[in-house]
């Protein structure tokens, strides 16, 4: 079944000068694949996930998510669609420091409010549980280790079962531990939960252990292995 | 409300105690000022009107002998007869009001009119030995002149009902038995213009606070006056009469004016110049404590604009996971409303106590013991108000930026 669909996707920059950072770029991700984009800096990767995330919609093309075209979506109606069915994983936790870890693996959840807060709960303890930063939960943010910070942050990106789990660089900030970690918890939600996992990587052994990688080259998708 | 956003909101007022401190000190700072100036000029103003009405009614009925001239012919009937009368003269018959009693009882009769009194008025010479000076005598009713200035509370040496026990007995202002070297218990001559002249015993001497008045009247009781000037039982060259509340004057002249054929005249017609000092200090004191909640304003936008900045990722953050322009305004301006709110309540016990204690300072002028401050309810809902706009709008600027914040060009670094 398919996941994600981007068709004839280009992006300008403007500034400083025009600047044509994606150029016909077409693929598809079926449902629980787990995928590398891999690339130089400047190859335009990250601008994709931007893209492919809802957060950027200055493009021209198409893209859908999980059979719903996002293209066109109002800011409001995108965010609501973000809520719902992306998880976010950055190479900063990003996680608000004053809430304690607990209510920062809530927030999204809190915001969908489709489910009662002691279930929301249960949840956010369990997949911390999951991610191994249980006993932590009471502690604020900024209290915890890099490591567990950003594995609080991929209990965030959980917390509403995505479809997508977009990653810019998740375990950019990790040490050869905690990227084996977070790559095997990524490996394990697309096999055993079939969530769909698209991160954008440096990382060559990263990349290599995906179930396809993307490698661009100048805003083009130069080839897709294995 | 979104109670995730309230949540939001609260962690982030509550982790910063000290930057909550200083933006609902300002808030309190502005309102409480705003109440204090309020309070403060209501209560100069009323100071002065009280002082002015010590010997000013609010309602005057005298005989204004500038009117228009009488019609000494009527006009001829045709046209071919020339009528022409030569040097005009207006020959006042009716000096004062012969017939005050019945103006007195017009006056009575509405209802938002307090106390009426009748006094007779003229100028005299009043003479000490050497000392001669010119001046006012009043005759008053000693019941009902009280009743409408307070005169009791202005007598410094004596008592004012003397007057009605003996008919020779005089209250002179403190200026002029200063100016008379006269002491209570000296007698005096007085001189009318009519050339009667007359020995009064001073049996008192009052100090109004208004230093013209003091300085050149002097009371005697109503039924010597006219004795003095060989005038009827019911005559008086004015009757005065005080309204329930002094801003009415105007209207309440107009009300009875049909039924009196003599000048009545509000106090605001001949007082112009106290009604604009009025005016004048009222306008100053919104200027200013308007100018301070603004102040305020701009502390409450500085503060919330630094808590932006420097929130700018977890704004991003918020917005990746699907918190949209809105919720982002909420979360901001609850803070500053919250701040408002509680800045505002305390600013209004904080105004009310600076006020209260403001209202113990000495201050010894007139009949003043301290500073003149009135307590308005009017004052305090508008200073809660101007409060909340002000925090509303120092909120809201700093919301709006922080929901227009682009996340991509804050998450990609």
């Amino acid at each position: 079944m398919q996941s994600l669909a981007a068709v004839n996707i280009n992006k300008y920059f403007y500034d400083p000068q025009e600047f044509h950072v994606l150029k016909e770029v077409s693929f598809e991700v079926k449902r629980g694949e787990f995928i590398s984009v891999v690339g130089k800096s400047g190859s335009g990767k990250s601008t994709l996930l931007y893209l492919l995330s809802t957060l950027d919609t200055a493009y021209t093309g198409s893209i859908a998510i999980n059979g719903t075209t996002v293209t066109g979506l109002t800011q409001n109606q995108l965010a609501t669609f973000r809520n719902e069915h992306i998880g976010f994983v950055f190479q900063f936790h990003y996680l608000l420091p004053e809430f304690t870890v607990l209510d920062n693996v809530m927030l999204p959840a809190l915001k969908l409010n489709k489910r009662p807060k002691e279930e929301i709960r249960e949840k956010a303890l369990d997949l911390l549980t999951l991610l191994d930063v249980r006993g932590h939960e009471h502690k604020k943010a900024s209290m915890i280790s890099g490591g567990q910070q950003q594995r609080v942050a991929i209990a965030r990106a959980l917390i509403n079962d995505p479809a997508i789990i977009m990653g810019d660089e998740p375990t950019g900030n990790l040490d050869s531990k905690n990227t084996k970690t977070v790559f095997n918890i990524f490996r394990q939600l697309a096999r055993e939960r079939n969530q769909t996992i698209i991160a954008v990587t440096h990382d060559d052994e990263f990349a290599a252990n995906c179930d396809r990688i993307i490698e661009m080259v100048d805003g083009r998708i130069i080839a897709q292995h294995p | 409300m979104n109670r995730t956003n309230n949540k939001i909101s609260w962690v982030h007022l509550t982790s910063k105690l000290r930057q909550l401190f200083v933006a609902v000190l300002s808030v309190v700072f502005g309102i409480s000022m705003y109440i204090f100036m309020n309070s403060f000029m209501n209560g100069v103003n009323n100071a002065q009107t009280d002082i002015t009405f010590t010997s000013m009614a609010h309602i005057k009925v005298y005989n204004d002998l500038n009117g228009e001239s009488p019609i000494l012919l009527p006009p001829p009937l045709s046209s071919d007869t020339i009528q022409f009368v030569s040097n005009a003269r207006e020959i006042s018959y009716t000096e004062g009001i012969r017939n005050a009693d019945e103006i007195k009882n017009i006056l009575l009769s509405n209802k938002n009119i307090v106390a009426v009194t009748e006094q007779v008025n003229q100028n005299v010479f009043f003479r000490n030995g050497v000392a001669k000076l010119n001046g006012t005598l009043s005759g008053i009713d000693v019941t009902n002149e009280p009743r409408l200035f307070g005169t009791n509370d202005y007598m410094v040496e004596g008592d004012l009902t003397e007057l009605d026990k003996r008919p020779d007995a005089i209250v002179l202002g403190s200026g002029l038995a200063v100016r008379l070297s006269a002491y209570t218990g000296d007698n005096i001559t007085l001189t009318t213009s009519d050339g009667v002249t007359k020995i009064f015993r001073i049996t008192g001497i009052i100090e109004t606070g208004t230093g013209s008045i003091d300085k050149s009247r002097a009371m005697i009781s109503i039924q010597s006056a006219r004795q003095l000037l060989s005038k009827n039982k019911s005559y008086a060259t004015e009757v005065l009469a005080n309204v329930r509340d002094y801003n009415d004057a105007r209207k309440i002249a107009d009300e009875v004016k049909g039924d009196i054929k003599y000048k009545t005249e509000p106090w605001q017609e001949g007082n112009a110049q106290l009604e604009s000092a009025n005016t004048l200090r009222d306008i100053i004191a919104v200027a200013v404590s308007l100018t301070i909640l603004i102040v305020a304003g701009f502390g409450i936008y500085n503060i919330m604009n630094m808590t932006v900045n420097e929130k700018m990722k977890e704004i991003a953050i918020l917005k990746a996971m699907g918190f949209d322009g809105k919720d982002i305004i909420q979360i901001f301006l609850t803070q500053s409303i919250i701040i408002g709110l509680i800045g505002g309540f305390t600013g209004l016990i904080t105004g009310f106590i600076i006020s209260a204690i403001v209202d113990r300072i000495p201050f010894h002028i007139a009949s003043f013991t301290t500073l003149p401050i009135s307590y308005i309810p009017l004052d305090y809902v508008m200073a809660l108000v101007f409060g909340l706009i002000i925090t509303f709008i120092a909120g809201y600027l700093p919301a709006k930026k922080a929901s227009e914040v682009d996340p991509v060009a804050i998450l990609r670094g």
